[in-house]
């Protein structure tokens, strides 16, 4: 018998392939779904053939390891703590929290049950990325000097461009996945930020051009594009990619570049249909097989905090036009 | 007819002369450089008259255009030194000066006597960055959001590694990037707000004595009209020379990408001549007239028919002071303002 996982909420999208993704894994059991939208859970246990509660507390009182946390960004922390007091193993969705607090708040109730938390940062386990973070701990090109980075997409609308559920637009969404790649890549830790954001794209309360500035300890220094700039025609969601000049040569990732491109009439336009390998599958495995064997998750809820703080501070030196300390 | 003399005979100031060789209504009477072997082979190979010392060459062949391709540091007292002849024009490289006041000194000598300058800010001239412009303009891609550019390549390896050394270059951000900031200005209008990391540039204390055989940019930019910008320059990448920008707007995304495609419009893929060695493919994308020489034919016609060049002394010095700005942020962490 695997490892029994349920799922809290299932409003990230990203929650439908984590929940596909349990369902593929031989060492998993999909216990069930809890959502604050009971038809929402309904219809996505009969989707994925397993169970709708009632509640998360139904849900967490159920036999069960561990939890995927899938809601809005502002209910990871509630969520979080509920499952730490239920000695439940968390894989929060991405980014962590919405204020350093909350981020804090849940990394400390994960460790006071003996839990794990993880952050769901799939990018770490694209074999693309897997071959960029060899050949830099390898040595073969030389120490990292810069990077050029970039998470742009399309804008994901719904809950994503409401503050009150998002904890902001652009900027808290899509600093995180490649802030969390430079971390891990570089080993050094993000310790200035600078960040020119606009809302030029929607006209609305939300930021949805961000453009940052990241000063790591040591001196490298880094830009991520992070803005929602992809138009609807635009032929796939976004990308993620890094340009890391090194000292001797230069280093390139375009995630998800292995794609078919397909010219349809039916849909009048042009879309690329991924081939690649499956890094929420990866990232899914990677979380079974860590709590499973009792070994640390291989990436944590301080790394998720983390990457939220850059993003907070990205806030600040917009709001102040300088750049600030994380 | 044009008689064309030019000043400096190293790479820019060789293109600049075959350009005029390829001009109807052009001729280079003389190619002056240091170098009595630059001078020398480029003269050959366009019949004219080599020279070491540009007074001569100026007294001796009267030109009716200056083009000054020397240096950044000595553009200045090149362009005053050819303004005081008042030739009909002078055309000047880019960057336009190594420093503000360089820039000054030479709009004012060329207008208290009358001359137009032209700086050769030749991005306006390559037909995709002139149709991405046509483009933004026409509303192609809405309103505009961002926009983002990237140049660059290997390191220039050039005469006492002077793009090497700040003080003279000064650096990717004047020597490179100036090319897209130019283009940036002409397209989304004035940059309010720059801030930048770079490697000469941001190295302390004394940057001015720093010398480097590779530098890399990264430059924010943030435009009166609200558009945020993101220049790239790379004097790192051994991948060759790659050029690309995005523009995105409210209703569209514009790309280009220059020997990124996945099928160029030429590709030789050729067999290395030793057989133990991989062949080489090498793309090209050819267009009928090379930019360089649109640029030149663009300012000649103007001095014809006397009216402004589309590059006026002004935009280059505008250049510079964005490319300067860059560098100033790089060297003290903080964003500048060109304009509030």
């Amino acid at each position: 018998m695997g490892l029994r996982i349920g799922i809290m909420s299932m409003a990230h999208m990203h929650a439908y392939s984590y929940a596909a993704a349990i369902n593929q894994l031989d060492e998993a059991e999909f216990v069930g779904i809890a959502d604050h939208d009971p038809a929402r859970a309904q219809e996505c246990a009969s989707r994925f053939g397993t169970r709708a509660f009632g509640s998360y507390a139904d849900l967490l009182a159920a036999d069960l390891d561990a939890v995927v946390i899938g809601s809005e960004n502002v209910r990871h922390r509630e969520l979080c703590e509920m499952a730490a007091a239920a000695r439940k193993h968390v894989l929060c969705e991405k980014p962590l929290a919405t204020t350093a607090e909350d981020g804090q708040a849940m990394v400390a109730a994960c460790r006071a049950s003996g839990i794990q938390l993880m952050t769901a940062f799939p990018c770490r386990f694209s074999p693309a990325m897997a071959r960029l973070k060899a050949a830099v701990d390898g040595g073969t090109a030389g120490s990292v000097v810069a990077i050029r980075g970039t998470n742009r997409g399309r804008c994901p609308f719904g809950w994503f461009v409401d503050k009150a559920l998002s904890g902001g637009g652009a900027v808290i969404d899509h600093t995180v996945h490649v802030t969390d790649l430079m971390r891990w890549l570089t080993g050094k830790e993000v310790v200035e930020v600078y960040a020119e954001t606009s809302n030029r794209m929607f006209g609305a309360e939300f930021e949805d051009i961000g453009f940052l500035t990241l000063g790591f300890d040591g001196g490298v220094f880094a830009t991520l594009d992070s803005s929602w700039s992809r138009p609807k025609s635009f032929p796939t969601w976004g990308d993620v990619t890094m340009n890391v000049t090194c000292e001797k040569g230069v280093l390139s990732l375009d995630m998800f570049a292995q794609n078919l491109v397909a010219y349809s009439d039916r849909t009048g336009g042009v879309s690329w249909i991924p081939w690649g390998s499956n890094i929420d599958l990866l990232m899914l495995r990677a979380f079974v097989e860590a709590v499973s064997n009792g070994r640390p998750v291989p990436v944590t809820g301080e790394d998720g905090l983390r990457a939220v703080e850059v993003a907070l501070a990205a806030y600040r030196s917009a709001e102040a036009g300088q750049p600030v300390s994380v | 007819m044009f008689r064309v003399a030019v000043i400096g005979c190293g790479g820019m100031g060789a293109t600049h002369a075959r350009c005029y060789g390829s001009i109807p209504s052009a001729e280079v009477v003389g190619v002056m450089d240091q170098s009595a072997e630059a001078a020398g082979r480029l003269a050959e190979s366009l019949c004219c008259r080599p020279y070491t010392d540009a007074d001569a060459m100026l007294d001796e062949t009267a030109p009716d255009v200056v083009d000054v391709c020397v240096p950044t540091p000595w553009h200045a007292d090149y362009v005053v030194a050819a303004a005081g002849r008042k030739p009909r024009g002078i055309v000047v490289e880019k960057p336009m000066g190594r420093t503000v006041d360089d820039c000054e000194r030479m709009i004012a000598a060329c207008r208290e006597v009358g001359v137009p300058l032209f700086p050769a800010q030749v991005l306006r001239f390559f037909p995709e960055f002139a149709a991405a412009r046509d483009q933004v303009l026409a509303g192609a891609v809405g309103e505009v959001a961002c926009v983002r550019t990237r140049r660059g390549g290997p390191f220039p390896r050039a005469w006492n590694n002077w793009y090497g050394k700040l003080e003279w270059s000064g650096g990717i951000a004047l020597d490179l990037i100036i090319h897209d900031f130019d283009w940036l200005r002409w397209t989304f209008g004035e940059v309010e707000r720059v801030y930048a990391k770079a490697l000469a540039a941001g190295m302390s204390p004394g940057a001015d004595a720093v010398e480097v055989t590779k530098d890399y940019a990264l430059v924010t930019l943030r435009f009166a009209s609200g558009v945020i910008g993101h220049v790239e320059g790379t004097w790192a990448d051994p991948g060759g020379f790659k050029v690309s920008f995005e523009i995105a707007g409210k209703e569209g995304l514009l790309e280009y990408s220059f020997n990124q495609p996945a099928s160029p419009p030429y590709l030789a893929a050729l067999e290395n001549p030793d057989p133990t060695r991989a062949g080489v493919a090498v793309p090209e994308s050819p267009t009928a007239t090379n930019p360089y020489q649109l640029e030149l034919e663009h300012f000649l016609g103007c001095l014809d028919r006397g009216v402004e060049p589309d590059v006026t002394p002004d935009d280059g010095l505008e250049a510079v002071r964005i490319a300067l700005a860059a560098n100033e942020s790089a060297a003290t962490g903080k964003p500048v303002v060109l304009r509030a």
